[in-house]
């Protein structure tokens, strides 16, 4: 498993593949004497979903935070599209859609004037805005409701808003945590959908999540998180080969790699009791 | 069987009330470590009470030295603080009830929970009347105290006042729940709040202007007092008998004058708290649930508004574009400006009524003297408003503003933004005080310059100051604008704001009083007298310039090392 690990993440700084739109090397997060993020190193293609999962409190929000260009690390570099986030932040930033797990949004602006700010935060060509925000807006039902506060939408309709507002910037590197937290079962089809096209059309999405339908149905590779440092990296092959369960679904690898093996003795408990 | 219950009721109104306890506990009091915090404000409230108690010992010791009216005075004045405490303490209780008891992130726990309403009405009673009267209490202790020591009261006084302080204040807390919840089943909750933060502010504004223009300072003046007997006359009847406020008031003004106590109105101030307290939990548990039904009916997404503006792709247009929609959209926001208005009346009102012919010294020397001390004072002006609306503007963004720090508009220039947006009603508010007090005062010549010129420095470094205290101290949590006041940053940078004014204006006393000296005896200003003005002005900016970038700057670092 450790070789797995060096094999995939032994590109350096300098060495970066030209199809990789996203390189972290090395990176290190310290909250006080906690380590949160310790030493993970990984890179996402032209085109590829990476999936990240972990249990909770593995560490997956603070490392898209720093991707995101929302916390600074201590130790390591992340270069997007062959630029330093350190150096070169509002480049990286341009090239970057971060979509939260919560949505916060500005309470008092409606959903249209959102969609405003945001392109004119990251520059965005007119055109390009009403061609986007038009069929986004149709696409999750939020036409009736665009010239309405935000603070009257529900939570899935605010997550609805904020996905559309990232793929409403084309941007190459889309960066999700927890993205069908909230949403109905259509809009969830739709965001999956919308993942799997903008793939295809070369975006770069790293996407944190709990479920693990999602990051099987989706995603192209896996990196598993584990007390801040990276337990398994690779294609469900190759997880099934480092967890030792050559058939077995991503269910009980993910068990099996993040050291759940006491489940079976709770729930064993649990149907005694 | 009935003390089981009695005894589960109160077990459960206990366990209501851990949540508030120990958070307190927590706050004030955290575990392994010396509270220096509560300390210190535990000290700093002390010295405010004393500074308020030696303040109206001397105001009031005054009136006495005047005559019998002066007492009479002092009596009235002691009748309007408590129904002016009485009235603020209603309204700020239904602004706080109507969030406690309906908007609360906790209702959903706490009545989706197998308890009583009365029981929910109890720790929502004391919580909100806590957390809104105790600021009243405390201050109003050293203000009623003052009369006490004037009038050298007996021992008895001290008890009766205690008493009366909190009865008047619990008669208060008590009706504002009450009224509030049978408000909220007339008006979905959000509107209600809305109305009665307009009634609060209205009012504010009406107590502030009424008490400004009817010239408090002319009371004292002996040469004003044959105007006045009639209007004395009127003063020595006691207070109508229909408001709670004047109960207290009442008491123990006939304590005080005749060492008596009434009975009946003792009576009163025990009775009505706890009789205004059962009605409370009776309305609570007859319109209660049909009040939380329509605060959560009550969600505005009927409305829509107009917002089909083109897009543009400048991020200082839609900076600007969304500070204001922000600001517009609130009603806790834009009411303020009613406030602002008032301030600025009364502020100019102050100029147009200033007795400088009574002076001793001559009329022109006077007004260039109270023209530059002006700077001073629009200065303070300026970073009281700076405090309340640009200090929270970082904060403000709360959760939202990973959107900020994750697009690539980096931090300085989301800064010079927000300074630029701030800059342009500061300007205009801060000419108005300078260019209009000016006028009033009559004042033309250099004086004119050096005011509006030095006034325009010091705003414009003390909304950068506010900006940068803003970024350095943000607290995204805050639940509102006005909330982050109280914090240590906005402390901070009222301090330092003031002691940059007071540095400008300290340095400046020198080579402003030359050149007008030469101005007003010849109507010439001396090349040297013009070279220390000169000094003094580019002093001025250098040392402005420096605090603007210095915590501009490193309110920058800090938002950027800490992320969202």
């Amino acid at each position: 498993m450790d070789e797995l690990n060096h094999t995939e993440s032994n590109t350096s700084a300098g060495q970066n593949n030209t199809d990789d739109v996203l390189v972290i090397d090395s990176l290190t997060k310290k909250f006080g004497k906690f380590t949160a993020v310790d030493n993970i190193s990984l890179e996402v293609k032209q085109g590829e979903i990476f999936g990240f999962l972990g249990p909770n409190g593995a560490g997956k929000t603070t490392t898209i935070k720093m991707i995101a260009g929302l916390l600074q690390p201590d130790n390591g570099k992340i270069f997007i599209n062959n630029r330093s986030l350190v150096s070169e932040p509002q480049k990286c930033k341009q090239d970057t859609g971060y979509i939260p797990d919560r949505p916060y949004l500005f309470e008092k602006l409606t959903g249209f004037e959102f969609l405003q700010f945001i392109a004119s935060l990251y520059n965005l060509e007119p055109e390009t805005f009403s061609r986007n925000t038009a069929h986004y807006l149709k696409l999750f039902d939020l036409e009736d409701w665009q010239h309405h506060l935000i603070e009257s939408y529900s939570h899935g309709m605010r997550q609805k808003l904020i996905i559309s507002s990232i793929f409403m910037l084309e941007p190459p590197l889309i960066v999700v945590d927890e993205p069908m937290v909230g949403l109905d079962p259509k809009s969830a089809r739709i965001v999956k959908e919308l993942f799997k096209s903008h793939a295809l059309r070369g975006t770069a999405i790293f996407l944190s999540t709990h479920s693990l339908e999602i990051a099987e149905e989706l995603c192209d590779r896996i990196g598993i998180i584990l007390n801040g440092s990276l337990r398994a990296l690779g294609n469900l092959k190759d997880l099934q080969l480092a967890a030792r369960l050559e058939h077995s679904d991503l269910e009980e690898i993910f068990l099996e790699l993040t050291g759940a093996y006491e489940l079976q003795d709770i729930i064993n408990a649990l149907r005694s009791g | 069987m009935r003390y089981i219950f009695i005894a589960m009721k109160s077990s459960k109104r206990k366990t209501l009330l851990q949540p508030f306890l120990l958070s307190a506990k927590n706050r004030f009091f955290p575990k392994n470590k010396i509270p220096f915090r509560t300390l210190g404000v535990l000290i700093f409230s002390l010295a405010v009470c004393l500074v308020l108690y030696k303040v109206v010992v001397r105001v009031v010791t005054y009136f006495h030295s005047q005559n019998e009216l002066g007492i009479i005075l002092s009596l009235k004045i002691f009748q309007m603080a408590w129904i002016t405490m009485f009235a603020m303490l209603v309204f700020s209780c239904m602004v706080s009830a109507v969030s406690t008891l309906f908007l609360s992130q906790d209702n959903e726990i706490i009545f989706a929970a197998p308890l009583a309403k009365s029981d929910i009405f109890f720790m929502r009673y004391v919580t909100t009347s806590i957390y809104t009267s105790w600021m009243m209490i405390v201050f109003s202790i050293p203000i009623f105290a003052a009369y006490g020591t004037v009038f050298k009261a007996s021992i008895l006084y001290w008890p009766l006042m205690l008493g009366a302080i909190i009865s008047t204040a619990a008669t208060a807390t008590t009706f504002g729940m009450g009224f509030t919840v049978v408000l909220v089943n007339l008006f979905p909750a959000k509107r209600t709040k809305d109305i009665i933060l307009y009634l609060s502010i209205c009012f504010g504004i009406f107590i502030y202007i009424i008490f400004r223009l009817m010239r408090p300072e002319d009371l004292v003046n002996p040469d004003k007092y044959g105007h006045f007997i009639d209007y004395l006359s009127s003063l020595a009847t006691p207070a109508s008998p229909y408001i709670p406020a004047a109960w207290a008031s009442n008491l123990l003004s006939y304590y005080l004058m005749d060492r008596e106590i009434d009975i009946l109105i003792t009576a009163l101030l025990v009775v009505t708290p706890l009789t205004l307290f059962f009605l409370g939990e009776w309305a609570m548990e007859r319109w209660f649930l049909s009040g939380f039904t329509k605060s959560q009916e009550s969600f505005g997404g009927y409305r829509s508004f107009f917002s089909r503006g083109k897009y543009k792709r400048s991020s200082l247009q839609w900076t600007f574009l969304k500070e204001s929609k922000l600001f517009l959209r609130d009603s806790a926001e834009w009411s303020q400006l009613f406030m602002i208005a008032a301030l600025v009346i009364v502020y100019l009102y102050n100029f147009k009524v200033l007795p400088v012919e009574r002076s001793m010294f001559e009329e022109e020397y006077v007004t260039n003297l109270i023209s530059f001390l002006n700077i001073g004072l629009t200065g303070f002006v300026v970073a009281s408003l700076a405090a309340r609306f640009v200090y929270p503007s970082i904060g403000a963004e709360g959760g939202s503003f990973y959107i900020i720090m994750s697009s690539p508009l980096s931090t300085a220039k989301y800064i010079l933004h927000k300074y630029l947006f701030y800059v342009i009603p500061f300007t205009v508010l801060a000419l108005i005080l300078l260019v209009v007090s000016n006028r009033l005062l009559n004042i033309e010549g250099p004086m004119w310059w050096i005011s509006v010129i030095t006034g325009l420095i010091i705003t414009w470094t003390v909304l950068a100051m506010a900006l940068g205290f803003g970024a350095i101290y943000a607290d995204f949590k805050a639940e509102n604008r006005a909330a982050a006041l109280g914090g240590i940053g906005a402390i901070l940078f009222l301090f330092t704001a003031i002691a940059f004014e007071m540095a400008i204006i300290f340095l400046g006393g020198s080579p402003v009083y030359r050149v007008m000296r030469g101005w007003l005896r010849n109507g010439v200003m001396s090349a040297q007298d013009l070279l220390t003005l000169t000094g003094w002005i580019l002093a001025s900016v250098a040392i402005s310039l420096f605090l603007a970038l210095f915590f501009i700057r490193t309110g920058i670092r800090k938002l950027e090392a800490s992320g969202s």
